[in-house]
């Protein structure tokens, strides 16, 4: 009686734990009992586990994170600072919009990291290549979403703070930045998950550190539990960074709330 | 004497890309005097919304003149507020932040703003809610803010469009004693834009009747019933009669438009 209930209380965690227990068990198991392991070409959860426990807690990993972590701040602070106030802009102002929009459709269409190779010839082996390849991809999620932001604002809203006399910088600062801070931040999200495949792609093409170079190295000298134990690194990191921005969306935005429960 | 409120041959036109132009004002006049409280009532889409808004200042008028107390409105004025039909208030402020928006946009300095935006929660009775967001209020409640705010930076006009149009029946009843109560107390010029005759007739000292869209005056009825009123009023056969002119006039203006759709 009382499992049940417990049960029905937290059966979301419960039911997600139990699904990704059973994938790595399943996996376990096959390759111990069902088919031979050919440590070439797979590798199993028991020696990954003890591979992230060298890289991890032996600090290799945390050095190639912070290493990544770098040049993912650079690009996105950039992205930041340059996205949302285009975005703005755009959103707002229509001459604005038509200059831009050619430009950033054909960016956005196309595969960006097709450009790693000539961006690092461009900027060398290292941080600022790495940072550029980051902006580059996460700044388009900051225009768009700041621009859908802007466009979604409630124009009786504008007509209210005009009505009280409010001027220009009122309007962007009581109106429009408010309204569009939720889009920004899923737009952060998505710009979270674009930044790291920029960071991973630059060191994979070129780099003496960082997790992508872990991984490509790992890959390249079949150290597949290695591997797989910097993918996962890797993975949680970035679980941790996007579910971080679904937190503080809720405690920023809590009108939202509401509005989405009706 | 000049009217305190005088709109003279007022024109207005929207010319929408892509779409047939609209006149919603056509050689309009209106006057009202300070302290009055004056209805415009008229069919929907006639351009009562609009001759508000030039009031406002949020819309220019193509050609005529528009006046308060002898000075041509060319833009918003704090002597000038408006209660909008969808509340219009800031989602992500506070009952209290929004009651202070116009005092803000004014530069009046924070503890000033405080202070004046809970005489006016109190006013309105939304002691205890200065702190919520507007999702968790009720319509009435919502509007309660919206008048809030209009008042809070106390101006000689207040402009209302079709503000309880929102609200369920007996919200509705309880907001026009409210307002009434207010208006008696604090001495404003209202223009208030209903499509409800009985709500036009319990409040207003005048009832401006409009012609079907675009906008021009059709008559004026005097109300003469006595104030302070009450709800008791409206069962009398004095204030059925009221009703009952107003709705003479307006069945032309209808008739027309419903002719004017069929075409």
């Amino acid at each position: 009686m009382g499992a049940k209930r417990i049960y029905q209380e937290y059966q979301r965690p419960i039911l997600g734990l139990v699904s990704v227990a059973g994938l790595f068990l399943a996996w376990e198991l096959v390759l111990t009992y069902l088919v031979p392991l050919n440590p070439f070409f797979f590798t199993k959860p028991s020696l990954i586990a003890t591979a992230f426990q060298e890289q991890v807690l032996g600090g290799r990993l945390w050095h190639d994170l912070i290493i990544s972590s770098r040049a993912f701040l650079w690009g996105f602070s950039c992205a930041i600072a340059v996205g949302i106030p285009v975005g703005v802009l755009m959103g707002w102002r229509r001459r604005a919009e038509y200059t831009l929009d050619p430009f950033l459709t054909a960016l956005y269409a196309s595969p960006l990291v097709a450009l790693a190779p000539l961006i690092i010839v461009v900027f060398g082996v290292g941080l600022l290549a790495k940072s550029v390849l980051v902006f580059l991809l996460a700044v388009f999620p900051f225009i768009f979403n700041a621009f859908a932001g802007v466009r979604s604002t409630d124009r009786l809203l504008i007509n209210v703070v005009k009505s009280f006399g409010g001027k220009e910088k009122d309007l962007y600062f009581k109106v429009i930045l408010p309204s569009t801070l939720p889009y920004i931040v899923a737009g952060t999200r998505i710009a979270i998950g674009r930044g790291l495949v920029g960071i991973i792609v630059g060191e994979f093409v070129a780099a003496s550190e960082g997790i992508g170079f872990a991984i490509s190295r790992f890959g390249d000298t079949y150290q597949l539990p290695e591997m797989f134990a910097a993918i996962f690194f890797l993975m949680i990191t970035a679980i941790v960074l996007t579910e971080g921005m679904r937190k503080l969306e809720a405690a920023l935005a809590p009108w939202r709330v509401g509005q989405e429960a009706r | 004497m000049v009217p305190y409120i005088q709109a003279k041959n007022l024109n207005l036109t929207f010319r929408p890309k892509n779409r047939d132009p609209v006149t919603a004002l056509l050689g309009l006049d209106l006057e009202a005097s300070q302290g009055e409280f004056l209805s415009l009532v008229g069919p929907s889409g006639c351009g009562k919304s609009t001759f508000l808004n030039v009031l406002l200042g949020l819309l220019k008028p193509d050609s005529g003149d528009i006046r308060l107390n002898g000075n041509r409105i060319t833009g918003p004025g704090q002597e000038r507020a408006m209660v909008f039909q969808e509340f219009g208030l800031l989602p992500w402020r506070t009952v209290q932040a929004n009651v202070e928006l116009g005092l803000e946009l004014k530069g009046v300095a924070a503890a000033t703003r405080r202070q004046r935006s809970a005489e006016l929660i109190t006013l309105v009775g939304l002691n205890g809610f200065e702190q919520h967001y507007p999702h968790e209020l009720s319509g009435g409640m919502k509007q309660r803010v919206g008048l809030a705010r209009a008042l809070a930076t106390d101006p000689d006009v207040l402009l209302m469009d079709e503000p309880f149009a929102a609200l369920d029946a007996q919200t509705r009843d309880l907001m026009q004693m409210e307002l009434l109560q207010i208006w008696d107390r604090a001495k404003k010029t209202v223009l208030f834009v209903t499509h409800s005759i009985e709500e036009a007739a319990y409040l207003s000292d005048r009832v401006v009747i409009m012609t079907a869209r675009p906008a021009r005056t059709k008559s004026t009825i005097k109300i003469n019933l006595p104030r302070p009123r009450d709800y008791e009023m409206r069962l009398s056969a004095e204030f059925n009669d009221i009703k009952a002119r107003i709705w003479e006039t307006l069945k032309e203006e209808l008739m027309t438009r419903s002719a004017g759709d069929g075409s």
